[in-house]
């Protein structure tokens, strides 16, 4: 690591879980009796969502580890506030936050663009496909369905998290809250140069 | 004894459920799952004492889940051959295929039950509490995950302030799914910048009071791994080993 | 005199994304026992500079120090992290992001932890501050349950728990009402007397702190020192007088509104008018029901009873929870009623005309209030109520809010004010409405409620220091 995490980038991690978990909890996660009667592909196209806060740490904090961590505090916390998936939650956590940093890591964590961000939330789509296909016994399934599934989560990835960090990120920078931190610094820094 | 699962260390609980789920998952006959959800369902009747009413109804979606799960694997099956057990709506379903779906049916089930089991059972400040002390998480992040817990209330409350004002200029209940995600970041942009500002003064109360993010060595509250502990990941174990030696026989 | 424990020699301070200084060329001396009250303006550096004693900063934001800091006689960058800690605690402003653990004991234990006490030692350091600060039947109670006040005693234990020589307290008064604050203050003095504990304070509102301070340091802009004198006494912010505006015209009449959420009643049928022009004060103990009595008003609550209204608008305590746009401009012009010329009147009359392209959520406070106001006038909604807007605001803002209702209410805007601040409301109130157990006590006049110390002790505010001097003003 170049630069140790400051306590305060952990906690703004921590508290971006909390928001995008209660967010998601009152916001989103609607339609659930109707989503669990169509079986697994209903949220497929919806996985996105749970990457973003990986996608939009990492474009706040840039440094190695800003799209794991804040995904997996995600998790633990969503464990702690006593959501029903429980510790299968924090291991899914670890996962997608892995498959998001993965792209972040291929490109040395010097690019932060958006085809990068959409390469993270296909990577965590990958992570956490390949995960579910596991756990969840997708091989009993028939392989152009699993290939539909496939594809409705990477899609989801690469928009929801992937597009939808980089607008989350860019709205929040323009509210002046970023001071501080490595995403207003390069902003300035790339002016002055 | 309707104590014990409360009292388990929530580390041991933690890894013994995750080796069970991952372990699971290599079965696809139906006898296992089936077999392993009953045997939580007997510990967790005798080992704590939980509010059942509300068991049942965060059960419910799971259920349903798993009914999902049950026709969608009926329909989109493998195509594994087998034999023909019969048909509806033009699709031929495969003994194998039966097998399979029921399977994957009773995976969500003991899958659920087995995580309503931790939920139930679990105070969340000792569970990271523990995973700090037993599984060595690094204090920052423990502590860390704690301040997000304590916020809970403090946005949650927040969230509903800025749903009223923003009701109040005219933004109505979403319907679509593209208004709500447009809604959502409506919603998410000043909770977020709040957020911001809330991690900054926490942490630096934090640091004010010397806490450097260094491993400690003692603890106010310690939490310990018993003998007790390691009965009851025996039992798990056992209840585990037994439901996939008995699947593996039932199914042939 | 006994050695300095705070030493600073032509200290100046940067932050990496500033071109200027936040503090420029400080030299002081602080000894054992003093109590030092640092002031000034929002965004001098008073919080900067005490984050440099605490050392905070520079680490934290990669600043740049200039000059010798010396903190017990050895140089700042010597200590280690988290060192000084156990010299020099701190307490911090919001009541609500300090505190990491569930429980009293548990928040305590924690700083206990991290200065690595011996567990056997720790209950007694415990059972011991808890006894000193008079919290000792609060050991086990959850934070997050406590109040504003509390929690800033809370916050205190947790700092004196590691026996410190230096007590920091940046703004501590800041999000308390003024009798919640009167008490701590007291309660502060108290506790100094009997540790004898070096106390430096950040603060803008000296008034609430009545005799406490022994010397006040002044910044100023760039965070130069521009004072260092014993301290005397403030008086309360003082407002310039105020003609009421009040008409004979009601807009706003309210006949027998009562709220019930989930099967409980908030509160109990009330009726009351208000006139265009009129500003009125809402005030009453915390959780009596005023800002319910605000979210009916403007609908954001179910009610019963009739509210007749020119039309209600509601300004929350930050502003922009209302905010859905990304420029002050679409802010003003989203519930597209108001014709642009009206929009660029009502931009003029706000002062918002410099900032109309800017992002509304990046604006400073004050601004963000306008733009609220601003977007309610917008929508048609002559009478406004404000949930607090004095609480944790400086004099200049506070004037600023002032001469803010102040000349909304000449163009015949309505104001329903939520406020604990008295001194603020005998500048700028026509009348008073007083809350208490979700019953209105009455709508008064607003002279006639300072005269009544008794009623205004029953509803837990302290009466208005300048309440005879504004006397005149009336004469």
């Amino acid at each position: 690591m170049r630069q140790p995490w400051k306590l305060k980038e952990v906690v703004l991690a921590s508290l971006f879980g909390v928001v995008f978990g209660i967010v998601y909890l009152v916001a989103v996660h609607f339609g659930n009796i109707w989503a669990g009667l169509i079986g697994p592909i209903a949220y497929e196209w919806m996985f996105g969502i749970w990457f973003i806060v990986s996608i939009l740490s990492m474009a706040i904090i840039r440094k190695p580890g800003a799209a794991l961590l804040p995904e997996t505090l995600a998790a633990i916390i969503e464990v702690m506030i006593g959501n029903a998936v429980g510790p299968r939650l924090i291991l899914t956590g670890v996962i997608q936050g892995l498959g998001a940093e993965a792209a972040f890591a291929a490109t040395r964590y010097r690019h932060f663009n958006l085809a990068v961000m959409m390469l993270a939330g296909a990577g965590a789509a990958v992570f956490s496909f390949v995960y579910g296909y596991f756990v969840s016994g997708y091989a009993a399934l028939d392989p152009s369905f699993v290939l539909l599934m496939f594809t409705l989560r990477v899609l989801s990835g690469a928009i929801i998290a992937g597009i939808g960090g980089k607008y989350m990120a860019d709205g929040l920078l323009a509210t002046g809250a970023l001071r501080g931190y490595a995403i207003s610094r390069t902003k300035q820094g790339g002016a002055r140069a | 004894m309707r104590r014990l699962l409360h009292d388990m260390n929530p580390s041991v609980k933690f890894i013994i459920v995750t080796v069970s789920m991952l372990t699971m998952a290599f079965f696809f006959n139906p006898w296992t799952p089936l077999l392993f959800w009953l045997g939580i369902l007997a510990m967790q009747l005798t080992m704590s004492r939980i509010n059942w009413k509300l068991w049942t109804l965060m059960m419910l979606p799971f259920t349903l889940g798993a009914a999902g799960y049950l026709w969608t694997t009926l329909v989109f099956g493998a195509d594994t051959g087998g034999e023909v057990v019969g048909s509806f709506a033009g699709i031929e379903v495969t003994d194998k295929q039966w097998a399979h779906a029921w399977s994957l049916t009773f995976r969500v089930m003991a899958f659920s039950t087995l995580s309503l089991l931790f939920a139930f059972t679990t105070n969340p400040v000792t569970f990271v509490m523990s995973l700090m002390q037993q599984l060595k998480i690094p204090p920052k992040i423990a502590y860390g995950t704690m301040v997000g817990y304590q916020f809970l209330p403090v946005l949650k409350d927040e969230l509903n302030q800025i749903r009223q004002a923003q009701r109040l200029r005219g933004i109505g209940r979403d319907r679509h799914w593209g208004q709500r995600i447009a809604g959502t970041r409506r919603l998410l942009i000043p909770m977020l910048a709040g957020a911001v500002r809330k991690a900054e003064r926490a942490a630096f109360a934090m640091e004010a009071r010397g806490f450097t993010g260094e491993r400690r060595k003692e603890f106010y509250q310690p939490v310990h791994i018993c003998s007790r502990d390691y009965v009851l990941a025996g039992i798990f174990l056992m209840v585990l080993a037994a439901s996939c030696a008995g699947g593996v026989l039932l199914g042939n | 005199m006994r050695e300095a424990v705070v030493s600073l020699a032509d200290v100046s301070f940067r932050f990496p994304e500033d071109p200027d200084n936040t503090l420029t060329g400080l030299t002081f001396e602080i000894h054992p026992g003093e109590r030092v009250a640092i002031s000034g303006p929002s965004g001098c550096g008073k919080s900067t500079l005490l984050y440099l004693l605490n050392r905070l900063y520079p680490l934290n934001c990669d600043g740049i120090v200039e000059g010798d800091i010396r903190l017990f006689g050895k140089r700042a960058e010597e200590y280690r992290p988290g060192e000084i800690n156990r010299l020099i605690a701190t307490v911090f402003q919001d009541p609500d992001s300090q505190f990491c653990m569930t429980t009293v004991e548990e928040e305590l234990a924690f700083t206990l932890e991290n200065l690595r006490v011996p567990r056997s030692d720790m209950d007694r350091r415990i059972g011991d501050v808890l006894a000193k600060t008079g919290l000792a039947a609060f050991r086990h109670s959850i934070i997050q349950s406590l109040s504003g006040g509390q929690k800033q005693r809370v916050a205190t234990a947790c700092a004196l728990v590691a026996e410190p020589e230096i007590l920091l307290l940046d703004e501590p008064l800041a999000h308390l009402d003024p009798l919640t604050a009167r008490n701590f203050v007291r309660w502060l003095d108290g506790l100094q007397k009997q540790t004898g504990l070096t106390v430096v304070v950040v603060e803008h509102r000296l008034d609430l702190w009545e005799e406490f301070f022994g010397r006040e340091m002044t910044l100023g802009p760039g965070g130069r020192l521009l004072a260092d004198k014993p301290a005397v006494p403030k008086p309360p912010t003082e407002f310039p007088g105020r003609l009421s505006r009040m008409t004979a015209k009601p807009s706003l009449s309210v006949t027998g509104l009562s709220v019930e959420i989930g099967g409980k009643q908030l509160l109990a049928p009330l009726s009351f008018e208000a006139a265009e022009g009129e500003v009125s004060v809402i005030a009453g103990p915390n959780g009596s029901g005023k800002s319910t009595l605000a979210k009916a008003l403007c609908g954001i609550y179910k009610h019963n009873g009739t509210v007749r209204s020119t039309g209600t608008g509601y300004v929350p305590q930050s502003p922009e929870f209302l905010f859905l746009t990304n420029s002050v401009r679409d802010e003003l012009a989203f519930s597209g009623l108001a014709a642009p010329e009206t929009l660029d009147d009502l931009a003029g009359r706000l002062k918002l005309e410099p900032i109309r392209e800017a992002n509304p959520f990046s604006v400073s406070h004050g601004q963000k209030r306008r733009v609220a106001i601003g977007a309610m006038l917008a929508d048609n909604r002559p009478v406004i109520i404000m949930d607090e807007p004095t609480s944790g605001q400086d004099a200049a803002s506070l004037r600023e809010l002032f001469s803010l209702i102040d000349e909304r209410s000449r163009e015949g805007v309505t104001f329903l004010v939520i406020t604990h601040d008295m001194e603020f409301a005998a500048g700028v109130a026509d009348s008073v409405l007083l809350i208490k157990d979700g019953r209105m006590t009455g709508k008064f006049r607003a002279e006639d409620v300072w005269e009544e110390p008794a009623l205004l002790d029953a509803h837990h505010l302290l009466p208005p220091k300048g309440a005879d001097r504004r006397a005149p003003a009336f004469a």
